[in-house]
Formats: structure tokens, C-alpha cells, sequence
């Protein structure tokens, strides 16, 4: 068996979610599943399934792709079978909110074990936020008073910060990294990491200025590596961003 | 000395002015045993909506009693000590959803246990529908689709099983798992009544709504038996919205009346029915 590409986005911030009229991440991620009319499900989870998230994906995606979304707060109103609905889709679109309630609830109606089945059957799994940390081993979460390290669904064996650049993130994710946290990728608003297997293949941005990191400890120091990014927005290489190594 | 440990399960309620919802509202602004007591609401089993905080606010206010709202899906915007913030309450009010949900999300932010220990320093907690549930050994949830029961926090001994009556489906298995042994025997509570426990006794049945009853439920043979319990009849202070004016209830009556006695004119010597 070839076996079939397994794929993640992870957006550090972006998308319909929060750059409305900028539909490049969005936009990447369908022209990734290589076909014209793709099956999208949202899983608005982290932000407790609010209504007015589930309104917006509709709005962004109806014209776009064969859109649905779970519900697992009201499941009893849902798709019946949600294991093979979501192994038929081409995207799962994961939303932002919290990461600790998402894994939470995904771990008590089994949706965990059955994204792993997705990814591993080539279903791309994106997201922003919250929805880019779950796929992570470990995630640096802001979400509550302090940064907090939580440990995640592990399809890529990598750590993972958002919203990078922004209050004590970064400090809090190079604390973590000398305490022992596995190497990993932080990205900035706009900015999405691709990765394939448990590669990173790929950094794109919908903002010019948006930029993704790798973080690695090198003895009593985390080396902060910012990465060559592609800016979605034009087509020329002029773009690209050239690697720099920088100690922090 | 040791707090008073005071809980109360409700079988439906919301912060509307449906018949009954006020008294019960009422009734927990009351219990608080305070002036100007701070109600500290939980609507994590639903997501955290918007539409509900609003009611509770305005529900809460309007009482003289202080509102607050923990939503732990935008803690994000609003970052708290969520147990120094629950332990200076003086009611913890936990709102209804999905029971599965809001076992899992607590558990994962560690609640359970903050919330634990606030029942034990004698705040009230009440809890409606998955927010009554979760607190005892079990319940009947419908949060994975069909009715299903559900482990709780155990907090209290027993069971509940909520929206008893007005959802028949639910009431079946809670009868089921009881017979079983599932669940341990315990309380059908129908909607806009409720139970008040003082440790882990029973001290109080409360109903808000005219023939809605709390039932205790026990095993019997291979189903449960049902005894309805005696009530404390609480009255809703405003007239509710969705009430029936007396002039209603009058013609009802008169037309019943009038039925029931045509029937009997008709009603043929020797005919049993």
C-alpha cells in the first residue's frame, strides 16, 4: 500500500475566522485536496459550537466547497454517523476557542481516535488556533491567565504556539522548550505551517509580514529559527523570505 | 463548625418567564441566605450562549442579587482565578446541555474539583437539566444522540433523570437502568421541579408548575416503581408569559363540563366503559 498523504495546516491565526474578505489560507487549503468542489466539515468545538461561528464558515465556504459542520453539543439534531462523515471529507476545518474544552469533549465522544483515522486515511485536517494546537503533541496555550503547556492529540510530534508574537507567548513557549518540551513551531497571525507526514513541507501566509518559527533547545538555549514563508497573495518568488538563524 | 452543604436539582428551568421559571428563580435568590447574594452562573454544557448569559443577567438583577458568568469558552478575553472567583460566590448555578460535554470540559480544566470543594465550604449549587445531573452517580443524557445513561460526578449518591414525563424516551431508560441496577435508585424530576439535598439527604421536593411532580424511583421486579413525592407548591411572583388567563381557564372548564354531560345523556343503561 502507497498509503495515503497525511496532511495538516495549521494556521497560527487567520482564515474566515478572523480575516474576513482575505480567503487566501482558506483558499490554499481547498487547492490542496486537488479537486474542484470539495467536501469541507467544520468542527466548531473550541468555541462551544457557538451559532454565529457555525453562520460564518457557511458564509465563507458555501460557494467554495460541499460544506457541513458537527455539532457535538447538540449532537442529538447532527449527522447520525459522524465517524463516516468525517472520513468522507476532504478538509476537516477545525475552529479556534479553547484547546483544553475541544480535547476534552473530543476524548468523551471518541472524535479523537476518529481524526486519526481521517488523517491517516489522507483527509487534510486544518485549522487556526485552537484548531492547529490539538494536532500537536504538546500545545503552548495563552488561553487561560498564564501560558499553559498542554498536552495534545500528538498526530505530529512536534509542539506548537499561535498567535506567536503576541503577550507572553514567547517567552512562556522558550520556558517550556529549556524545561524539556519537545521541539516545535510557533506561527504568527496569517501564517500556516503545512506539514506532510510529520514534515514540515511548507509555510504560507495571507499578510506579507506574517512569519512562522522553529523552536528548538540547544543546551541552555532555545534557538528561535524564523522560516522561509510564501506569501499567497502574488505569485512572484520575490516573496519568499530568506531563511535567518537567529539565538534568542 | 462545618457549612451547611446544600444542593438543588432542577428538572427544567431557565431564566424566562415561562410558568414556574420566576418562583424558581425566586426560590434560589432566596436560598442564598443573603443580601444582595452574588449567583454565579455556568453555562458550559451549552457552549456558553450568548442569548442564555443575557437571561441570566437580567434575571439575576432584577432580583437584587449580582450576576456573574464564568464562561470557560472565552477565558481567552477574560482570564480568572476560577477557584478563587467560585469560592466568593454564594450560589453556583450550573446550566443544562450536554451532560457529556460538561463533565469532560470541567474535568479537563480541573472544575470538578473547585466545585467540589465550594459545595463543601456551604455555597449553594444549583444545576438544571445536565447541570442537576452531573452531580450525582448518574443520569439519563441525550448528549450522544439518543438517551443514554451517563456517570456524574458522584458528588451526591443516587441518580436523576431530568425532564421527566415531558420527554418519555428519557424516562424509559432511567426506568431501565434502575431496574438493571445501572443506576442507583433515585429522582425523576419533570420540569420546573426540583430537589433540594442537605448533605446528602433529601430535605426538600419543590414544584413550581401546577401538576408537575418530583418522583422518587426505585427497582421493582423487572421495571421501576414510581412515587410521586410531596411537594413544597412554590407561586411565580409576575404572571407568566405563557400562562392561561382565568377567563380561559373558565370557558375550558364550562366546555368540559358541557362534554361530559352530553356524553352521559348518551351514555346507554348497562354500558360499561
Amino acid at each position: 500500500m502507497t498509503g495515503a498523504l497525511r496532511q495538516v495546516v495549521a494556521f497560527g491565526g487567520g482564515g474566515f475566522s478572523q480575516e474576513s474578505g482575505n480567503p487566501l489560507l482558506d483558499d490554499y487549503v481547498l487547492g490542496l485536496t486537488g479537486t474542484p468542489n470539495p467536501r469541507v466539515c467544520f468542527l466548531p468545538t473550541a468555541s462551544g459550537d457557538a451559532d454565529h461561528y457555525v453562520v460564518r464558515f457557511y458564509n465563507a465556504f458555501r460557494n467554495r466547497a460541499r460544506s457541513s459542520h458537527v455539532s457535538l453539543f447538540r449532537r442529538e439534531r447532527g449527522v447520525p454517523d459522524i465517524r463516516s462523515h468525517l472520513l468522507a471529507q476532504d478538509v476537516i476545518y477545525v475552529g479556534g476557542g479553547s484547546v483544553i474544552s475541544l480535547l476534552g469533549v473530543w476524548r468523551a465522544h471518541g472524535i479523537d481516535s476518529i481524526l486519526r483515522e481521517a488523517y491517516e486515511a489522507g483527509v487534510i485536517l486544518c485549522g487556526l488556533s485552537a484548531g492547529s494546537l490539538c494536532w500537536f503533541a504538546e500545545a503552548v496555550s495563552g488561553y487561560q491567565d498564564e501560558v499553559n503547556r498542554v498536552p495534545a492529540l500528538g498526530f505530529l510530534p512536534h509542539s506548537n504556539a499561535v498567535h506567536y508574537g503576541d503577550g507572553d507567548r514567547r517567552g512562556a513557549f522558550h520556558g517550556h522548550l529549556l524545561d524539556g518540551m519537545p521541539a516545535g513551531f510557533a506561527a504568527e497571525d496569517g501564517a500556516a505551517l503545512r506539514f506532510v507526514g510529520d514534515e514540515l513541507v511548507e509555510v504560507v501566509a495571507s499578510r506579507p509580514e506574517a512569519r512562522a518559527y522553529k523552536l528548538e533547545r540547544r543546551g541552555n538555549q532555545v534557538l528561535e529559527t524564523r522560516l522561509a514563508t510564501r506569501y499567497l497573495g502574488a505569485e512572484t518568488p520575490d516573496n519568499v523570505v530568506p531563511l535567518v538563524r537567529q539565538a534568542a | 463548625m462545618t457549612a451547611r452543604r446544600r444542593l438543588l436539582a432542577l428538572g427544567g428551568h431557565d431564566f424566562d418567564r415561562r410558568a414556574g421559571n420566576d418562583a424558581i428563580t425566586d426560590l434560589i435568590v432566596e436560598l442564598a441566605e443573603s443580601p444582595r447574594p452574588k449567583v454565579c452562573l455556568l453555562p458550559t454544557a451549552s457552549g456558553d450562549p450568548e442569548d442564555q448569559i443575557a437571561r441570566f443577567r437580567r434575571a439575576i438583577s432584577d432580583r437584587d442579587a449580582v450576576p456573574h458568568v464564568i464562561s470557560l469558552f472565552r477565558l481567552g478575553e477574560n482570564p480568572v482565578d476560577l477557584r478563587e472567583e467560585l469560592l466568593n460566590q454564594d450560589v453556583i448555578y450550573a446550566g443544562g446541555g450536554s451532560m457529556v460535554n460538561l463533565i469532560a470540559i470541567w474535568r479537563a480544566h480541573g472544575l470538578d474539583e473547585i466545585l467540589r470543594e465550594c459545595w463543601r465550604e456551604g455555597i449553594l449549587i444549583v444545576g438544571q437539566s445536565a447541570g442537576a445531573m452531573c452531580w450525582f452517580q448518574g443520569g439519563i443524557t441525550s448528549s450522544q444522540g439518543d438517551p443514554a445513561v451517563a456517570g456524574g460526578f458522584g458528588v451526591l449518591p443516587g441518580s436523576i433523570c431530568v425532564h421527566y414525563l415531558s420527554e418519555p424516551v428519557r424516562r424509559r431508560s432511567f426506568l431501565r437502568a434502575i431496574a438493571s441496577g445501572e443506576l442507583e435508585p433515585g429522582l425523576g424530576l419533570e420540569d420546573q421541579t426540583g430537589a433540594l439535598f442537605e448533605d446528602a439527604e433529601l430535605a426538600e421536593a419543590i414544584s413550581a408548575r401546577e401538576g408537575a411532580a418530583v418522583w422518587e424511583v426505585t427497582p421493582e421486579g423487572a421495571g421501576g416503581r414510581e412515587v410521586e413525592l410531596e411537594s413544597r407548591q412554590l407561586e411565580d411572583s409576575r404572571p407568566p408569559i405563557n400562562g392561561t388567563r382565568a377567563d380561559i381557564l373558565e370557558l375550558r372548564q364550562t366546555l368540559a363540563t358541557r362534554a361530559s354531560r352530553r356524553r352521559a345523556s348518551r351514555r346507554r343503561p348497562g354500558r360499561l366503559d
